[in-house]
């Protein structure tokens, strides 16, 4: 029952957290007058269609430019564009909630549509896809590696090790991306340079996963690479701290193999902490999303946000704030979930 | 805690992970200070963004000392530049100035362009004729060509000023006068027929080699001397710059972009934005983040929940994509990156200060401080703030490189300064004119050891920071 309800809380908590984001969202936009730019571009699209519909009914100019007119006037005073931006933010949030936020200025889906909400559901997987497996994959390495260094602190291999988080930490993942493409692509020729198939993609469907093994194989390793540092160097922190705790020596007291010390011992203690730093890393990894996609051309979220801001496409990258959020916000509520469950003590 | 400065100085530069970090930071500094003495604040915006003043340099040349590996030279770009010339006074009145350029010659191809710029020219009678000679490594000698210098215009009065604001550039390899003149060069000296318009195709063969029918020939290796003689009419006439362009297909210590700007120099103009930036993001955020958090912790109450919630959803905010969307509203200047880097940095050292402040509020220091009638913030500034000292100064380290990259990936996005030369930027070109599919590597692999190399310093300087801040780490 008390793990209900303190998952509630968090849950509570976290919408919260989404709204208020979306509420500063809709305040900045409407102050910069983004918010009007981004109806009024609903509201020419809407008056375009209501042109070509009626022109086949009224073949009279004259008559036509009146009626568009009158609609374009009953258009903007329903989307209340009359009336200062501050009246308008509970029909704004719900428009963002929604993703209801238009069609875009340059981009489209693969299948034709430009609706904000059609291009970022149809990107959304894709960017899920890589940085789960991305996540999964440095987390498990990590903590593999970790706990081994944890018992060999000092060793050649721990200052190696020391130098290669660091490293780890300063390489920003774009540029590890781009010279990955350099080595891997122009100078070796054993990876493509981009994209999620090959064109046009292999009809059998084994062949169409090893594809997109291939393609994915070079931004994974790129985003694996951005994080696995700091989850090696912080596994090993947070195990060598509770490797030199009383109920250790008690454990080694009593002859316990090494490994049953290490991985029931230590590390079902050190488990919390560990995925707090694995909470912790989220944000940053949605981040490393963005720009990896971007260098990979990788058809995610990040790679539509960049597009999106080369083109200034205010209603996009709005849908895109608002759904990396959410993403985040989902995200971290999962996480949460394997925190309370694996460590009591936070249950209310 | 430690339990004085000097220990804790000693625990720091006892490991070899600090001493790199500061022998790093120090060239760092130095190469900061030294850009931005040796280049102007406007040249950003002047002269780096400005194409037309990189137009003599060659494009997207790799760095010169590709030579050193490569089979057959290539012809490093060249500009010889005279300001003073010999002068030679005849009885008539006119005078004669000599400006002698010498190269040596011994790539294994040909110039990709020639060209002269002359600048600033002032005359008070009649306009300077100006000619260009070339005396070969095998002896021989040609006329290239010669011009006048602009005639007054109708109403104008001496002296009369010529190219002063842009330097007058004359093509050689593109120039009638001159495929004629080697043309007649080539009767006269080889007795072979070339018409100029075959010379057209590409001067450089023939100015730099021996002619020969069909496409092989290779240059006359060795020392040529370019003679620019400027004849006048009066003796006050002058020229402040007159200077030739041999256009090569490699440059400098790290070769040239697409615009033909000298990558060296933007790497170089990197390091001051990219510390400024690091630096000063880190320090507001730590001060910024410790200061709520202490207050937060010793005050408690209102005050504290209003610091606790804000800075809890502040930390739940997926950073990046918020700061695209800002920077995108607010417009790319490097201001308002650093305002948007603090709004979203603080609450990370909020929340661990104010978990110590809150043990520190019930030590017994605190208390005796509180018994003789401190005012709070003299307890706050006093005596709880040196006690986090370490602590903080590690952090603020540890955020450095954290700001030097966010800069760097919104610059990278096309969201960067455009006033200032940033390595995000220098790359973001890059990558958007194709860099990685055709190989520029000189135009993508610096840049980026550059912004490796900056929060590799500041992440070093860190991990030396950690055995001073946590004492179990000090064992070994």
């Amino acid at each position: 029952m008390s793990l209900l309800r303190t998952l509630t809380i968090r849950a509570v908590n976290l919408l919260l957290v989404l709204f208020l984001v979306l509420f500063l969202v809709v305040i900045i936009i409407g102050a910069t007058g983004t918010s009007d730019k981004i109806l009024m571009a609903i509201v020419r699209q809407e008056v375009s269609t209501y042109r070509q519909v009626t022109s086949r009914t009224i073949t009279d100019p004259e008559a036509l430019e009146k009626a568009v007119e009158t609609y374009k006037r009953e258009l903007i005073k329903a989307y209340g564009l009359d009336k200062p931006w501050y009246t308008r933010i509970g029909d704004m949030l719900r428009r963002i909630i929604f993703l209801d936020l238009g069609v875009s200025k340059s981009l489209q889906t693969f299948s034709g549509s430009n609706k904000v909400v059609d291009l970022i559901m149809e990107r959304l997987p894709n960017t899920v896809l890589l940085v789960t497996t991305a996540t999964i994959l440095s987390f498990v390495i990590g903590l593999l590696i970790g706990v081994k260094l944890a018992t060999a602190i000092g060793s050649r291999l721990d200052r190696a090790l020391t130098y290669f988080s660091a490293t780890s930490y300063a390489l920003p993942t774009w540029w590890t991306g781009i010279i990955f493409i350099l080595v891997f692509y122009f100078y070796l020729r054993i990876f493509p340079p981009g994209g999620m198939y090959s064109v046009p993609p292999p009809e059998d469907a084994l062949m169409r996963f090893l594809d997109l093994l291939w393609h994915a194989a070079l931004p994974i390793m790129v985003l694996v690479l951005a994080t696995v540092g700091s989850n090696i160097y912080v596994t090993r922190t947070v195990v060598m701290n509770i490797a030199q705790e009383d109920f250790v020596l008690a454990a080694r007291a009593k002859g316990l193999p090494e490994h049953i010390i290490r991985w029931r011992h230590i590390a079902r203690v050190a488990a919390p902490p560990i995925l707090t730093q694995l909470i912790l890393g989220l944000a940053g990894s949605i981040g490393g999303a963005i720009l990896t996609e971007t260098v990979f051309g990788w058809p995610g979220m990040g790679l539509l946000f960049y597009q999106a801001i080369v083109s200034s496409d205010e209603a996009l990258i709005l849908g895109l704030v608002y759904v990396f959020t959410l993403v985040y916000v989902i995200a971290r509520f999962v996480l949460e979930v394997f925190y309370v469950i694996l460590d009591p003590r936070v249950r209310i | 805690m430690i339990s004085s400065k000097k220990e804790a100085l000693r625990i720091f530069f006892s490991s070899s992970v600090s001493k790199m970090g500061i022998v790093l930071l120090i060239i760092l500094l130095a190469l900061s200070i030294y850009a931005l003495t040796a280049f102007p604040t406007e040249y950003g915006k002047l002269v780096w963004n400005n194409p037309k003043a990189w137009e003599n340099y060659p494009k997207s040349a790799p760095p010169s000392w590709v030579n050193l590996f490569a089979k057959s030279k290539l012809f490093e770009h060249k500009v010889l530049e005279s300001r003073e010339p010999v002068v030679f006074k005849a009885p008539d009145g006119t005078v004669k100035m000599l400006y002698y350029f010498d190269l040596d010659y011994d790539a294994d191809e040909f110039p990709k362009f020639f060209s002269m710029s002359v600048k600033d020219v002032r005359y008070w009678k009649s306009p300077p004729v100006i000619t260009l000679k070339l005396i070969r490594p095998d002896g021989k000698t040609i006329e290239l060509t010669s011009f006048i210098v602009s005639s007054p215009r109708a109403g104008e009065s001496p002296p009369y000023i010529r190219y002063q604001e842009e330097p007058f550039i004359l093509k050689i390899d593109s120039d009638v006068n001159v495929w004629r003149s080697i043309s007649l060069f080539i009767k006269d000296n080889y007795g072979i027929d070339f018409s100029p318009s075959e010379i057209s195709k590409n001067p450089e063969r023939f100015i730099f080699g021996s002619p020969v029918k069909g496409n092989l020939s290779s240059p006359l290796k060795g020392g040529y001397r370019f003679e620019v003689a400027v004849t006048t009419y009066d003796s006050k006439d002058a020229v402040s710059l007159i200077s030739l362009i041999l256009g090569g297909s490699i440059y400098g210590l790290l070769g040239t972009d697409i615009i033909g700007r000298d990558i060296a120099i933007g790497v170089l103009l990197g390091f001051p934005t990219s510390l400024f930036i690091g630096i000063v993001t880190s320090v507001i955020v730590t001060l910024v983040g410790c200061l709520l958090g202490i207050i937060g912790g010793y005050f408690g109450g209102k005050t504290d929940e209003v610091i606790q919630r804000s800075s809890d959803i502040v930390y739940n905010l997926p950073l990046l994509p918020l700061t695209i969307f800002l920077i995108f509203l607010m417009g790319s200047s490097i201001w308002n990156i650093v305002l948007l880097l603090i709004v979203f940095g603080w609450p990370g050292l909020t929340i661990v200060t104010r978990s110590i402040a809150l043990q520190l509020r019930e030590a017994a220091f605190i208390e005796a401080a509180k018994s003789y009638g401190s005012s709070p913030w003299r307890i706050i500034f006093r005596h709880m703030l040196p006690q986090v000292t370490p602590f903080i100064v590690a952090q603020m380290i540890f955020y450095v490189p954290t700001f030097i990259l966010l800069e760097a990936a919104l610059s990278f996005l096309g969201l960067g300064d455009p006033t200032l030369p940033t390595w995000g930027q220098m790359l973001e070109l890059g990558f958007r004119n194709g860099a990685i599919y055709l190989g520029l590597w000189w135009w993508i692999v610096p840049p980026g050891i550059m912004i490796v190399l900056t929060a590799f310093t500041f992440v070093l300087i860190a991990l030396g920071m950690e055995p001073v801040v946590n004492p179990r780490l000090r064992t070994r």
